[in-house]
């Protein structure tokens, strides 16, 4: 104690050559007492109070004519910048659907300026292709659009066979649509569910999450897995639906409307979701063709534009489906399109089930698809053919070819680029999604920050597809 | 009529009860389980797992299993044996015993629940011969 | 309401045109209806309807009704791990390596399944052995690379991998996850029963 306060006399008392630490039990303390901390004073200027002191008289009539004795010494009027805040709309957010992070600029509440971020999930996929065979390149368009895992396969198969110039046999067509339609519901449920949650509707979201479950587990039937089946191959299907499947299916598809009508009825003329959702995001026609939507987003603001019906693929000439439109785009209209097409789906997967044609569910052309396994353990030929398309692939001719389709999102599209060997010399992917949430600047401006949410919630983005 | 009162379902809540064991065997599953349910037994393993089957569920909970009782809180759903796998996710409807197409060879190996986090953790090893044999200074 | 109308309309004219319904046939181009509500209308009878609806909360009370219905439903949860979920003998978990009824481990080391194999998971080194069978030295599957495609069980010739059903295998480390030749055939030796009831399911359509 002694030799910590002799130290601190020394210390202070200035330019005493001999200030060692020697003498010190606590050195670290002497810093503190050095520094002026002024913490004992409050943030009040006593310079400037002192102009106010002195003797005070309350004027009277005749003293309030005097002119002021004091003047305040304020600083000059400066010009002021203000700047809108930033807000931050993490990757975490949950709203964010994954990992968007968005930049908004916002005034009070308002939105000025959205500016997305994307990129936290990128894979590379498209690099990768260019490294993979024909074959072992599809199990990445599962990972693509991961709500919509069989479209994504529909849309790369129908590329490379379109390169391979081949057709592939009719059952196989019935279950690429079957399933494709099948993963439309699988999305609808997702997007609609999702977009309910983030409005603040978490009651439908179990609903429809419980029929998501059950479609989860036809894909796991009828492919081995619940998500990400590669199923859908380039010359038809890898394995022929077992038995029943059908049956259940067609149970599923008799029993979802009307899970569809609760939704509905939870939903459509409630006050709450009408206010959160009605003239919230408008698209007018011209904004949705300029800035290349696709989709429920361009059908929301009245475009008669679907794939499977301007150049329909697969089996989608065989089936009778409408398809259904909006008026004014705003998110109301897309949400009820969004209904409308599961509707419409379960239309196609009920006529699927009726017509499904029976018959081989691959091309024959043992140069292209690998032969059944029956056939691959009794005849050399086959074990032949097995041997090369699992280790060498197939040799697509040279072409190129931009194939699409209409995923539950939008143009689901793949760009194939072949050079004859047997892995794509190029693989360009358009995803919908990436349109749709460019032009969220766009369809944001002025909306309140709430509103984008909700805004996020119509565009259905999936961060697997924006960022490949 | 009594069905319309409800009448049917203390029944059954007591049936339950007593096919549990009285009220501490009730506490007990439940603490255990998180839920009771009474049904037929339709099997036990080597290991003491107890398979139950009762149609009145719907399809997804209609079948399940009662942990051994010698694992207390610390079962585990690996420890559900091959055999009774298919059974219990409703991959076929009969019970292993029943089910003469299952394969019994000798060189086949007793079910190990997953391992992780204890001492018998699979760890990695190479299992072949190292390619560079290092010499052995003398 | 409006919108079923609309589609019941739509469907009638379509039951007329679908008998011939072709690829390229203009009215397909047709096949499209609105679905917004159409705008409100201010006859005087709509006009109570809306607000008697407003006043009394209708709509919300609807939905409030439907929730309430699944209150007195079974709940579609189920109560894992003691009830497990449906699951296909198609299931692609867990790889294994099978053997043979001799007890003779299956894979040739053709190496199709490395080949095949998108995400390389797989590595695999080969030798003769000293019966002169070639066998493989190593085996090893890098679970965490592993994307369960099933490519590898399908490119196998003799049905040596496979993706077993097993799906409880998570671990707490990483390393617990790099699986080698002894652990795959560990595996198939435990699984076997199941494995071979899923391949004798499946076997229609392999």
């Amino acid at each position: 104690m002694a030799a910590a306060v002799l130290g601190t006399v020394l210390r202070k008392s200035a330019g005493f050559p001999l200030v060692g630490k020697g003498l010190l039990k606590n050195g670290a303390g002497l810093y503190f007492i050095d520094q002026k901390r002024d913490a004992h004073q409050s943030g009040i200027d006593m310079e400037y109070l002192k102009q106010f002191h002195g003797p005070v008289m309350y004027p009277d009539e005749y003293t309030s004519q005097y002119p002021t004795t004091y003047r305040i010494e304020l600083e000059p009027p400066r010009e002021q910048v203000i700047q809108n805040s930033f807000l931050n709309f993490g990757p975490q957010h949950p709203a964010a659907h994954g990992v968007l992070r968005l930049v908004l600029e916002l005034d009070a509440e308002t939105v000025i300026r959205s500016d997305p971020h994307i990129g936290l999930l990128h894979r590379g996929t498209e690099k990768l292709i260019e490294y993979k065979t024909y074959t072992q390149a599809l199990p990445y368009f599962d990972r693509l659009d991961y709500v919509s895992m069989m479209c994504n396969e529909q849309c790369y198969s129908l590329a490379v066979e379109k390169l391979l110039n081949i057709d592939v046999p009719i059952r196989a067509k019935y279950i690429r649509v079957l399933f494709a339609e099948i993963t439309r519901i699988l999305n609808h449920i997702m997007g609609i569910g999702t977009h309910a949650l983030d409005i603040g509707a978490l009651t439908p979201f179990f609903w429809l999450f419980e029929e998501r479950e059950k479609l989860m587990e036809f894909y796991e039937r009828v492919s081995g897995a619940r998500m990400h089946a590669a199923y859908i191959r380039p010359g038809g299907v890898a394995l022929d639906m077992p038995l029943g499947l059908m049956d259940d299916i067609y149970e599923f598809a008799t029993k979802f409307a009307e899970r569809c009508d609760e939704v509905e009825d939870l939903l459509t003329e409630n006050r709450i979701w009408v206010a959160r959702t009605v003239d919230v995001g408008v698209v007018s026609y011209e904004d949705a063709l300029n800035c290349g939507f696709s989709g429920v987003m361009l059908r929301g603001s009245g475009i008669k534009w679907d794939l499977r019906k301007s150049q329909p693929y697969d089996a989608y000439d065989l089936v009778d489906f409408d398809v259904p439109i909006g008026v004014k785009g705003d998110c109301y209209d897309r949400y009820l399109c969004r209904v409308e097409e599961m509707r419409q789906s379960l239309r196609i997967i009920h006529q699927c089930l009726n017509q499904m044609p029976p018959g081989e569910i691959r091309t024959d052309d043992a140069k292209i698809a690998p032969p059944p396994r029956s056939e691959m353990k009794s005849s050399m030929e086959a074990l032949i053919h097995h041997f090369k398309l699992f280790s060498q692939g197939y040799q697509v001719p040279p072409g190129a070819t931009y194939t699409a389709i209409e995923a539950p999102k939008g143009e689901f599209g793949v760009y194939l680029v072949s050079d004859g060997g047997s892995k794509p010399y190029r693989c360009k992917i358009k995803a919908p999604g990436f349109a749709h949430l460019a032009a969220l600047d766009m369809i944001g401006k002025k909306h309140m920050l709430a509103d984008i949410v909700a805004i996020i919630g119509t565009l259905d983005v999936v961060f697997g597809e924006i960022d490949r | 009529m009594a069905k319309f009162f409800g009448v049917d379902k203390v029944v059954r809540f007591f049936q339950i009860v007593r096919d549990n064991g009285g009220i501490r065997g009730s506490l007990r599953a439940l603490y255990r389980r998180d839920e009771l349910k009474s049904g037929t037994l339709i099997g036990e393993d080597k290991y003491g797992n107890r398979y139950f089957e009762n149609n009145m569920h719907f399809y997804g909970r209609n079948r399940w299993v009662e942990y051994a009782d010698h694992v207390g809180l610390d079962y585990n759903a690996s420890q559900v044996p091959p055999e009774w796998f298919g059974w219990l996710h409703y991959k076929t409807d009969l019970p292993p015993y029943k089910d003469p197409s299952r394969p019994n060879y000798k060189w086949m190996l007793d079910h190990t629940e997953n391992m992780t986090g204890t001492r018998d953790a699979y760890m990695p090893y190479s299992t072949t011969r190292p390619k560079i044999e290092a010499w052995k200074p003398k | 309401m409006a919108t079923v109308q609309i589609f019941r309309q739509t469907g009638k004219q379509l039951l007329g045109a679908a008998r011939c319904a072709v690829a390229t046939s203009p009215s397909i181009r047709n096949k499209y209806y609105i679905v917004t509500p159409p705008e409100e209308s201010m006859e005087w009878n709509d006009v109570t309807d809306r607000a008697v609806n407003n006043m009394f909360l209708l709509e919300i009370f609807r939905g409030m009704g439907i929730t309430f219905s699944y209150l007195l439903r079974e709940p579609a949860t189920i109560n894992y791990p003691f009830e497990k979920g449906p699951l296909s003998p198609r299931f692609r978990g867990e790889h294994a390596l099978r053997r043979y009824p001799s007890g003779e481990e299956r894979c040739i080391a053709c190496k199709l399944c490395e080949a095949i194999c998108p995400a390389q998971a797989i590595t695999i080194e080969a030798e003769e052995r000293p019966d002169g069978s070639r066998r493989t030295t190593r085996y090893d599957i890098d679970m965490t690379k592993c994307i369960y495609c099933g490519f590898c069980q399908e490119a196998c010739p003799v049905d040596a991998i496979v993706e077993g059903p097993n799906f409880e295998f998570s671990t707490e480390t990483h390393e617990e996850m790099l699986y080698n030749k002894e652990k795959l055939l560990n595996n198939g030796d435990k699984w076997e029963s199941e494995i071979a009831a899923n391949i004798q399911a499946d076997h229609l359509y392999r």
